[in-house]
């Protein structure tokens, strides 16, 4: 099967004051559709670096990203932009809603930067408030729901387009742990509905859910 | 969603920072508007000042005018003459001279009945008064003054015992003065006493004159009544002759006529006048006003820069994660384009009637220096100033907007999520 997105060699440096950093060191990988991935390590292992090159926010210092059979490279910044758009769903760990959103015109968003009609559009909106269980928080501004509520809203976002693939952010990182297990369970009905998804979490009830693990540590995936 | 409706939803989401944002653009525009009235006002004012006496060519004895003013001798002879051109339509010869008018309540004109019901009431206290006399041709009478109460000096002065006297609001004021009253009238002379003789007038009506100072009387009578006050001397001296060029000739043209038929005198059109004016009197107004603007254009700029480079950093990671969903980089700059305008806007459109207001009161307290026309004003709303002013603002606007657009927009997607992450 193609994979959605893959990863070859990748490596990845940052100049900084004292040196030259490594954060990802000749890592391959390939995530094929409909898979559920779980990438775990210690901080600074590389961990969001991967998942931001895969989600194709950043570029490699060398190796190639193939992104549904097109290289990353080559591509400009608003073709990336439209990838990241229709093609890939982002869940962060701190949700990014806008404020002054409701919790619906966030889910719609990203669907009215494609074009999709209102009509269309609203539909789609209440099926996913439905999908996340907070249909009677439609009308609610992020600051008047809970961080649970609150990632929910930013899962059923991620989902507005379709998206081939989902990656997940330490999406749990700001939650406590009922909370985080609602999410995990969240993921898994995603996963089930054929999304590909990728999440890079120290919890392990979400890291459990997943069919793939991979274990980072100093840039380089060790346990796949 | 559109970039305006989420820069509108940005900006009421926290009203209090925007209403001080607005606020302050206001407070600046109101300051940047005033100094675009006053960088033309002036200059305006004074054109209009000299087309309401509805003459287009001014005559005087000399090219340095209106700096040295010397008489134009054999007036009467000239006007002749500028009459006879076929450029000209109409000539009116001013004569003006310092003369002191004493209220006299001894002898009423019984030729003269006074409309007493028009009568304002008054709070003069004094009993002379020394005033700037002034006679025209009876012809451009009706141009030079607006008569508030009473009659005009040709209409009153036929059937009257003693000659006839128009007297300006404040003159009618300090003197306790009404159409009827008896004045004494001595032209006096700087620094000596005056042995010219005292004449009787009767005052026919209180006028509004164009050229009446805030800091000085005007009293008018007609050209035989001014001779009979210089006991008929002889003198056909004149400060000035007024010309009105014929229609279809315009003043370029009676200029050039009259420049060429009598070089012994110097004639301007309004628009050489005003054009001298420009380049002597008003550069001081010009320059203050051209720095000022400068200055306060600098001040919106760094407000609005500053305002929305804080608003942008404060949402660093919300922007990163908006580009990371895939939301374009023209449309994050859109939106804060929005909010510049949203901004700007609001404030440059409040600045309008602000500014006004305040160019209202600095207008009344400038016109305090002494020696200018009442008439004259230094901030004059036109629309040249209301667009220019918009203008300059959306400038600003756009140009303040250009570094916060570049900060969101240029970002690093991956790394101000880490950073974000982090802290």
């Amino acid at each position: 099967m193609t994979p959605i997105v893959e990863g070859r060699g990748l490596t990845r440096t940052f100049p900084m004051a004292g040196g030259v950093v490594t954060a990802l060191r000749n890592v391959s990988i390939a995530i094929a559709p409909g898979e559920y991935v779980a990438i775990t390590g210690p901080s600074g292992c590389g961990k969001s670096t991967l998942l931001h090159l895969l989600g194709c926010v950043d570029t490699p210092t060398s190796g190639s990203l193939i992104f549904e059979g097109r290289e990353a490279a080559g591509l400009s910044e608003s073709e990336r932009s439209r990838i990241r758009l229709t093609r890939i769903g982002f869940v962060f760990q701190r949700f990014f809603l806008l404020p002054m959103l409701s919790a619906a015109e966030n889910i719609e968003l990203p669907q009215a930067e494609v074009g999709t009609a209102p009509a269309t559009r609203r539909a789609r909106t209440r099926e996913l408030l439905d999908y996340v269980g907070l249909v009677d928080r439609a009308h609610h501004r992020p600051s008047q729901l809970s961080g649970g509520e609150m990632q929910r809203v930013a899962v059923a976002r991620a989902l507005a387009n379709r998206p081939a693939l989902v990656l997940a952010d330490e999406p749990t990182g700001e939650l406590d742990e009922d909370t985080g297990e609602q999410i995990a369970a969240l993921f898994g009905r995603v996963h089930a509905d054929g999304t590909a998804i990728v999440v890079v979490t120290h919890n392990q009830a979400l890291a459990a859910r997943a069919k793939r693990h991979l274990t980072m540590r100093r840039g380089a995936v060790t346990d796949a | 969603m559109t970039p305006r409706a989420l820069a509108w939803r940005t900006i009421t989401a926290s009203p209090a920072r925007a209403v001080l944002a607005v606020a302050g653009v206001a407070i600046i525009g109101a300051l940047l508007f005033d100094m675009l009235l006053l960088s033309r006002g002036l200059l305006l004012s004074f054109r209009d000042l000299l087309e309401s006496a509805g003459y287009d060519v001014r005559v005087v004895a000399s090219e340095s005018f209106p700096v040295v003013r010397l008489p134009v001798p054999r007036a009467s002879a000239l006007a002749a003459q500028l009459e006879g051109l076929p450029e000209v339509q109409e000539v009116a010869v001013v004569r003006t001279d310092r003369a002191n008018v004493t209220l006299d309540t001894s002898i009423p004109d019984q030729a003269f009945s006074p409309d007493r019901t028009q009568e304002e009431p008054t709070t003069g206290q004094r009993s002379s008064q020394d005033v700037t006399l002034v006679s025209v041709s009876s012809a451009a009478e009706r141009r030079a003054w607006q008569v508030v109460r009473g009659r005009g000096l040709a209409e009153a002065a036929s059937g009257l015992a003693r000659p006839p006297l128009l007297v300006s609001r404040r003159l009618a004021k300090d003197l306790d003065l009404s159409p009827g009253s008896t004045v004494m009238v001595r032209v006096v002379l700087a620094g000596a006493p005056s042995a010219l003789p005292r004449v009787r007038f009767t005052l026919v009506g209180v006028a509004a004159f164009s050229f009446d100072r805030s800091d000085d009387f005007t009293a008018a009578t007609t050209a035989d009544a001014f001779r009979q006050t210089q006991a008929e001397s002889g003198s056909d001296d004149a400060d000035l002759v007024l010309v009105s060029s014929r229609a279809g000739f315009g003043s370029a043209a009676a200029v050039a006529a009259i420049s060429q038929v009598r070089p012994d005198v110097k004639p301007f059109s309004n628009d050489e006048l005003v054009s001298r004016f420009n380049e002597n009197g008003f550069a001081y107004f010009r320059q203050i006003s051209f720095v000022l603007s400068s200055i306060t254009l600098g001040f919106a700029f760094l407000l609005i820069a500053t305002l929305l480079t804080m608003s942008v950093n404060q949402r660093l990671g919300q922007v990163a994660g908006l580009r990371a969903l895939g939301i374009p980089r023209r449309r994050i700059a859109a939106a804060l384009l929005w909010e510049s305008t949203w901004l700007v806007g609001g404030g440059g459109l409040i600045a309008l009637p602000l500014g006004w207001l305040l160019a209202t009161r600095l207008d009344h307290l400038l016109k305090q220096m002494p020696g200018l026309p009442e008439r004259l004003h230094f901030f004059v709303l036109e629309p040249r100033a209301v667009v220019l002013h918009l203008g300059l603002f959306v400038a600003a606007g756009v140009a303040a907007s250009a570094y916060p657009i570049w900060v969101a927009t240029r970002l690093p997607i991956a790394a101000t999520l880490r950073r974000d992450a982090i802290s």
